[in-house]
């Protein structure tokens, strides 16, 4: 039996309080414990993306950092972005660009954009293609992506103007 | 009825606000009380006969609670599954003939208690000499993968072909075609041109990992499953089990990517088993790295010889293809047709003559891929016909136009009659990379190429149902899965279209097997034209049924009445409809349901036994940049031009064309699954390169046009597989076109290039060409 660790970390504005096996992974617990079913694993090994989640605002791979990392962070999951009222500006970009397919990528694909928003509020083109290369995408062809992710950053801008 | 209402040409999907807020449920979220997890034994070795297997030690642990070998499908009815050619066991029985083959499987209260199960079971293995290619496996008394006929399922052709299985050893399958006298046609050529080109290993890399779940209560068997076919795999279980279809329900949900990967019998049967053993629940899950190692796209060798006059018009072409099959048919034998039968491309010929065999080796098992062999072969017919027209010194677009098949002639003697302009979609990629009009840059190559497949199916039928609720809303039940494609908007977007109210009015139910038609599964971009036809008559028929009630309530002539939003119309006077079905029926309401069909007949005078019901051309331009020193190419421009008949949904349209392009970028420049003889040198996601959002071209663009000459509701037909199938060869002719070099197999690595462009220059300096 692995030891036990209790860890706490504010998870979409809400604190938590665990108590974790050491070994236990970051992905699981949140998908699990915490219920936040839009974190998946995918490849396991930190390449794809998929498994992104925001700490104190900067991706990580979820899949492939322990559980105990979180402990004092802001964590952020795809279901922290829209309250029930309304959609976050970044989501309803790609909803209007239709920027997915089989959606299976686009969890981590909106909270890379979130972060890649916030250190870079007008990204060009070049900036977005290389910061999403950590995301990968088998179905759109990234075109339409890279399209919502302009939106998104006018929406952003728009909103930061009111 | 249809017309009244403007088409709405938004970026919009049903299936958008699920998938942007994480909602949406996918087979690997699915959760079940008591729910075990089931892991697989791989084998290490190549080919071998397993002789003992030790799982005592296994079953034993505590957490474990089932373990499955091949001693455990010898009593079951049928053992292995395939299409048509049925040689891959639910489980290894005798032999394992591929590193990563399934030997053993456990059932754990955790995934990391059934991985540790696996290291305690003893497998005594006696090795085997493997083949490793095709000229391993084809060669005088190589070892055989099968000493046995397998079972199979005749596939059934037309006219001008032959299907064979197991010809010869090692050879799973081969398919011929042949249409007029080709000797004759040869004699009269000007010029006749033999080429040969390779094509890679690609893999599907859909995000979402193969992952089914089975129930096994009572009598009745539950299966949830990514795969893409619930319908095939519901008759597999039967067949395999000995089960009635009633008591087998299969269900769908969204689907994390497909393209074929996920098509046709996989884990499924081992998933029931082990959850009969187990006496709970099991979810089987494999990793991404299992992934690589299930199922891949054909490797191909391709050798074209054709037969041309002086002016460039195309004579006779005879073709000898084979694919690397791998070490199970899956669906290697309709891969082997297809391939046989398009490598001719979207021109006139006076003479053919294929043929491909589908060689079994103990790698990976290819199969279904998106493209279907007509990526393999577009790659190579395309590639050639650039290469003819540089030997005859004509211009390739005039060479391609002089050439070109017209709309309403037959793709081949017997088959249906091409219904897209392919000369126009030619000229939009043309227009659109400024070929005749911008100058020139030194190290800049243009390249074109029109990929074109047979889509819809091969005597394809399709079921649907269609249900109004009593305020308007519409269900539509058909079985289509929702890979990414946009299935689910279309399907509703074509009811919704007939019944005259908005789009959002209607949805696509969940597909089950109990509740929904039967459907053949989703592939080879049938799902709009065939089941959207199926649809669309169900549309009509409820409609109907919809009019006919309200006359009867209105006393009115069904003939002034019009449905329009949920509301029946007589001049300027509204009936809502809940108003009618209330008053009528009272109590919780009441139901308009009606069934539509649609299929394409068979037909003995079509080379595939159908004709096809539509045609899918892939026009590609690609302007690149190649480095003379490094071997690598930089894609500057790449345009796609794809014809949907007429367009459903702008976003699946667009967005199919676009990731499908993309897709074949990888393919032909970088994306390859290696084997280093039986061993597979990248098979894990860390190093199997696929495509990244910067190795998007500079410039992108995919070009939906509508030619309006579909057989689907509206004009349209499918799209899904098109921005594949052109790219490999315009690139290749595009370097040709920078450098004078050849890369004749894909992937366009730097060193093919170098090597090639090495040989050009050596040729050039000799005067040949």
């Amino acid at each position: 039996m692995p030891d036990m660790l209790p860890i706490s970390f504010v998870l979409n504005g809400r604190q938590v309080h665990l108590t974790v096996a050491v070994n236990a992974v970051a992905a699981d617990v949140l998908r699990d414990a915490c219920r936040q079913t839009s974190v998946r694993v995918s490849c396991d090994q930190s390449v794809c993306g998929v498994c992104t989640v925001l700490a104190d605002g900067f991706p990580i791979a979820s899949c492939t950092t322990l559980a105990f990392d979180l402990d004092g962070k802001q964590i952020t999951t795809l279901e922290g972005l829209s309250d029930r009222e309304a959609l976050h500006p970044i989501q309803e970009a790609f909803r209007e660009r239709a920027a997915f397919q089989c959606g299976f990528c686009t969890a981590g694909m909106i909270l890379s954009t979130k972060a890649l928003l916030a250190a870079r509020p007008a990204p060009s083109r070049e900036e977005i293609r290389e910061w999403l290369s950590a995301n990968v995408c088998r179905c759109t062809g990234y075109n339409m992506i890279i399209e919502a992710v302009q939106l998104a950053a006018a929406k952003l801008s728009a909103a930061r103007k009111d | 009825m249809d017309g009244s209402r403007p088409r709405v040409m938004a970026l919009q999907r049903h299936d958008a606000v699920e998938k942007i807020t994480g909602a949406a449920r996918y087979t690997f979220d699915v959760e079940l009380p008591g729910m075990a997890h089931g892991k697989i034994l791989r084998s290490p070795h190549a080919h071998a006969r397993i002789v003992r297997i030790d799982a005592s030690r296994a079953e034993s642990m505590p957490g474990v609670l089932a373990v499955v070998t091949g001693r455990d499908i010898a009593a079951l009815p049928e053992r292995t599954y395939g299409v048509f050619m049925r040689d891959q066991p639910v489980i290894c029985t005798d032999k394992v003939r591929y590193i990563g083959d399934s030997v053993a499987a456990v059932a754990a209260v955790d995934e990391e208690t059934a991985y540790a199960a696996l290291a305690a079971i003893d497998v005594h293995y006696e090795v085997l000499q493997p083949v490793a290619s095709i000229d391993a496996a084809l060669a005088a008394g190589a070892p055989l993968l099968f000493e046995e006929p397998q079972p199979y399922v005749p596939l059934h052709v037309g006219a001008g072909s032959t299907a064979t299985p197991e010809p010869r050893p090692n050879v799973m399958f081969e398919y011929t075609y042949t249409a007029g006298d080709i000797e004759q046609a040869f004699a009269r050529c000007d010029h006749v041109f033999e080429d040969s080109f390779e094509v890679g290993r690609l893999h599907h890399f859909y995000l979402e990992p193969y992952v089914t779940v089975a129930r096994v209560g009572g009598e009745r068997i539950e299966v949830w499953t990514c795969n893409q076919d619930p319908f095939v795999i519901r008759n597999d279980i039967a067949r395999i089990f000995g089960k009635p279809e009633h008591l087998i329900s299969v269900h769908s949900s969204y689907i994390g990517g497909g393209f074929g990967g996920k098509s046709f019998c996989k884990t499924e049967p081992l998933n029931v088993l082990l959850a009969m053993k187990a006496g709970r629940p099991v979810r089987l899950c494999f990793s991404l790295d299992e992934c690589l190692l299930t199922l891949t796209k054909h490797p191909a060798r391709i050798r074209l010889k054709t037969g041309v006059m002086r002016d460039g018009k195309l004579v006779a072409r005879q073709t000898r293809a084979e694919v690397n099959g791998g070490a199970y048919a899956d669906a290697g034998c309709m891969v082997a047709v297809k391939i046989g039968y398009r490598i001719n491309g979207p021109y006139r010929w006076d003479a053919v003559d294929s043929a491909c065999a589908a060689v079994r080796t103990n790698v990976v098992p290819a199969g279904s891929f998106r493209g279907f062999g007509g990526t393999q072969a577009s790659y190579a017919s395309e590639s050639q016909i650039d290469l003819i027209a540089r030997r005859l010194r004509i211009d390739p677009i005039e060479l391609r136009k002089r050439n070109l098949l017209e709309v309403g002639q037959p793709f081949l003697p017997g088959d249906s009659g091409i219904d897209s302009d392919l000369a126009r979609g030619l000229d939009t990629v043309v227009h659109a990379l400024g070929y005749y009009t911008r100058q020139r840059e030194p190290g800049r190559g243009m390249g074109f190429a029109i990929g074109i497949k047979d889509g819809g199916g091969t005597g394809y039928h399709a079921q649907a149902v269609v249900k109004v609720t009593p305020t308007g809303r519409a269900i539509v039940m058909a079985g289509v899965t929702e890979i990414g494609q946009g299935a689910s908007s279309v399907m509703p977007q074509i009811a919704a279209r007939i019944l005259d109210i908005p789009d959002d009015w209607a949805m696509l139910a969940p597909v089950t097997t109990d509740h929904t038609p039967l459907n053949a599964g989703t592939h080879v971009s049938v799902a709009t034209t065939m089941l959207g036809k199926a649809v669309e008559n169900a549309a009509r028929n409820v409609r109907e049924d919809i009019l006919k009630f309200a006359a009867a309530e209105l006393a009115a002539d069904q003939r002034a009445l019009e449905l329009r939003d949920g509301a029946i119309w007589k001049g300027n006077e509204s009936f809502p409809l809940e108003m009618l079905v209330r008053r009528h029926f009272g109590g919780a309401g009441y139901e308009f349901v009606a069934r539509g069909y649609y299929r394409q007949p068979y037909d003995e005078g079509a080379p595939l036994r159908a004709k096809a019901p539509f045609w899918l051309p892939s026009w590609v331009g690609a302007e690149v940049a190649v480095d003379e020193e490094t071997g690598a190419i930089a894609v500057l421009q790449l345009v796609v031009c794809a014809d949907s008949g007429h367009t459903i949904n702008l976003a699946g349209g667009r967005g199919q064309t676009e990731g499908g392009a993309m897709q074949a970028l990888g393919m032909t420049l970088f994306e390859d699954l290696v084997y280093d003889g039986v061993m597979p040198v990248n098979a894990r996601p860390m190093s199997y390169r696929t495509v990244l959002a910067r190795d998007m071209p500079q410039h992108f663009e995919a070009i939906v046009e509508e030619h309006g000459l579909g057989p689907g509701p509206f004009g349209a037909k499918g799209i899904g597989e098109g921005g594949m199938l052109g790219i490999g060869a315009a690139i290749a002719n595009a370097v040709h076109d920078a450098t004078g070099a050849r890369v004749t197999t894909l992937p366009l690595t730097p060193e093919r290039v170098l090597a090639a462009i090495d040989v050009a220059r050596k040729a050039s300096a000799s005067g040949g060409l």
